[in-house]
């Protein structure tokens, strides 16, 4: 009876396997048709030529995306890290408040990422302005860092909820200072939430364009400053494979993200 | 009241007039003037009812939480705020906390690597105390992949890693299975010696409390009720308060006068009790003739006797326990308007009378005590 209803049991989930999977990748199929075709207007259902004149010139050494490519990267790797560094303390500092202390310190940390990314950067450029770095990457960075602290602080506060802190009064009780106790007990046992953190604030600065337009005010050219240009411009086939440039790099960090993470024999929380 | 004075050298732990909050209970929640001394070496037990603060004391010598005032000293040296990695009290919780990203060996070598021992004396170390803890073959092996016992034996380990003056253990029997517990006890029960740590432990237990422990201290509302020798505490409670919580089970009415004690047992010379000294100090301090007071005796003070001998008695119920049987008889009232007495005596497993025989009961004076009743 069992072995008879599962294949019919096993249809929906199949077609609803790949009804994700074709959401997921019909775009970047698009993309990548798009990127290789010269000429390709509606109403034609496919490309008239083939052509890789984009992603030469884009792809081009000392042209191209390779600049916005490398300050993207750069940008990224910058918030990923350092939203970790300030929004573990944070939301560790949250696990600890009890009742009404915690939803009202948890509801402030949401609050950059509940905001319109436009209200918001609105507010930051003026703040960058103020302090003269306005058009700069580090004014730009301490926007990124603004929702990718929320974020993040937000996503420790769940770690350390779960985390089991006896091990901390276990590890001070025989010898080991706050900070011992922090490197040597700490650290490896949430080394996996924080690796995923690190790809967390990463991509939320990769894919970040409403603040980096208004703090880097154009002075700032990262990857999706540069595709929204192409889009502009109507140039689509550039403005494809610019999209498939931002793609990629994010999968791939996320795939090295998870990869770091499975490889760390640690318990997590 | 303060711990015996330790003979020779300061004691290895000594509390002064602590005073310890229970979180953020009003202060008069919590501990209050807490005066104790522990020689090196020596082993101690808490008992109390739940809620008195045991675990509560031993996180606060630990230094893991506050206090608000006395002082805590280890080995003379005053270490009321110092942090607990400077304190050389190993805090061992009721569930054993491994470290899950590090081995067994790991594990233990963990106080040493933080002292920086250098890596010969770290595997000497280590390889002596998986020796003394029976614990031989176990260093390469993840702490999810040994044992409950085992786990209780490698956070002991580690713990005299550290070369602690004290080891303070949380309820370390608790919620084990008997033969867990049995495992576990005996370990314990083989960390006393020359070089080895003092050891304080809260239990619920007073059998692990008087097989484990020299001295066993009573915690009741937020103080040290009593401080003694396992033997002398159980045979003679300070307190009516002490002995209700050791559950002495018999706990009667009874009425001082000269140098009688009455109560349904019949009248006894108040010289053979258990305190008859701290009884005749009461009453000379009272100037009374007679004073109205409660006689406690446990089970096995008092006797069955055949009918017709002792106090006219009718058996009620059988308790039958693990360890011990007894039975509940209703002694005979004089008149139909008295208060019913009824008191537990403890019997042979076999061969005792059944509910309803009738029988005599009979109290041994020598064993029991007399209390104020506040």
């Amino acid at each position: 009876m069992t072995t008879a209803s599962l294949p019919r049991r096993a249809w929906p989930r199949t077609l609803a396997l790949l009804a994700l999977a074709l959401s997921a990748l019909s775009p970047l199929l698009v993309l990548l048709w798009r990127a290789s075709a010269r000429d390709w207007f509606w109403p034609t259902l496919v490309p008239g030529t083939l052509s890789l004149d984009a992603w030469r010139a884009l792809l081009a050494p000392g042209a191209g995306l390779g600049g916005a490519l490398g300050t993207s990267a750069g940008l990224a790797i910058a918030c990923g890290v350092l939203a970790c560094v300030i929004g573990l303390p944070v939301g560790r500092a949250l696990s600890g408040l009890r009742g009404r202390g915690r939803h009202v310190g948890a509801a402030l940390v949401f609050l950059p990422v509940a905001a319109p990314p436009v209200a918001l950067g609105v507010g930051i450029q003026v703040l960058m302005i103020h302090l003269g770095l306005a058009g700069t990457a580090p004014g730009v960075l301490a926007a990124h860092l603004v929702p990718a602290v929320g974020y993040l602080a937000l996503y420790f506060l769940g770690v350390f909820t779960s985390y089991d802190a006896r091990v901390e009064e276990a590890a001070r009780t025989l010898g080991a200072g706050r900070a011992r106790t922090f490197w040597l007990v700490t650290v490896p046992i949430i080394r996996r939430p924080i690796l995923e953190a690190v790809g967390l604030g990463f991509l939320v600065s990769w894919a970040q364009v409403p603040l980096t337009l208004l703090v880097g005010g154009g002075a700032v050219r990262t990857l999706p400053v540069e595709l929204l240009a192409f889009i502009d411009a109507g140039q689509d086939q550039y403005a494809a494979a610019a999209a498939i440039v931002l793609t990629v790099p994010a999968l791939a960090a996320v795939s090295l993200f998870v990869l770091a993470a499975r490889r760390t024999s640690v318990v997590a929380v | 009241m303060t711990a015996a004075v330790t003979p020779g050298g300061p004691p290895a732990l000594e509390l002064q007039a602590l005073d310890v909050p229970f979180g953020a209970a009003p202060a008069a929640a919590g501990l209050r003037g807490i005066s104790l001394q522990i020689a090196p070496g020596e082993r101690v037990a808490i008992v109390g009812p739940s809620g008195a603060g045991k675990t509560t004391l031993l996180r606060a010598i630990a230094g893991l939480t506050p206090t608000t005032g006395g002082v805590v000293r280890g080995d003379g040296a005053d270490m009321t705020g110092a942090p607990p990695e400077r304190r050389g009290c190993a805090y061992l919780h009721q569930s054993p906390v491994l470290f899950p990203h590090l081995d067994v060996f790991e594990n233990i070598a963990f106080p040493l690597r933080v002292r920086r021992v250098s890596r010969q004396d770290v595997a000497a170390r280590v390889a002596s105390l998986l020796a003394l803890l029976q614990l031989d073959g176990l260093g390469g092996r993840r702490t999810d992949a040994v044992s409950g016992g085992q786990r209780h034996r490698i956070a002991l380990a580690r713990a005299l890693a550290a070369d602690p003056r004290a080891l303070l253990l949380d309820e370390p029997l608790a919620a084990l299975d008997p033969t867990l517990r049995d495992d576990v006890r005996e370990t314990l029960a083989r960390l006393s010696g020359p070089g080895l740590p003092a050891l304080l432990l809260v239990t619920h237990d007073f059998d692990d409390a008087a097989l484990l422990a020299d001295r066993v201290l009573v915690l009741l509302d937020g103080s040290i009720a009593q401080d003694d020798q396992p033997a002398r505490l159980f045979a003679r409670p300070a307190t009516l308060a002490v002995a209700r919580f050791l559950g002495i089970p018999n706990q009667l009415p009874a009425v001082v006068g000269g140098e009688h004690v009455h109560s349904a047992f019949g009248t006894v010379p108040l010289g053979v009790l258990a305190n008859a000294e701290d009884a005749a100090r009461m009453m000379a301090s009272d100037r009374a003739t007679e004073r109205r007071l409660t006689l406690v005796a446990a089970a096995d003070a008092v006797r069955l006797t055949p009918p017709g001998t002792g106090v006219d008695a009718r058996v009620g119920a059988v308790r039958v326990r693990s360890a011990r049987t007894t039975v509940l008889v209703e002694i005979d009232r004089a008149s139909p308007d008295d208060e019913p007495v009824i008191v537990e005596c403890a019997v042979e497993r076999h061969g005792h009378p059944g509910v309803g025989a009738r029988v005599g009961v009979s109290l041994d004076a020598s064993r029991a005590l007399v209390y104020p009743d506040r």
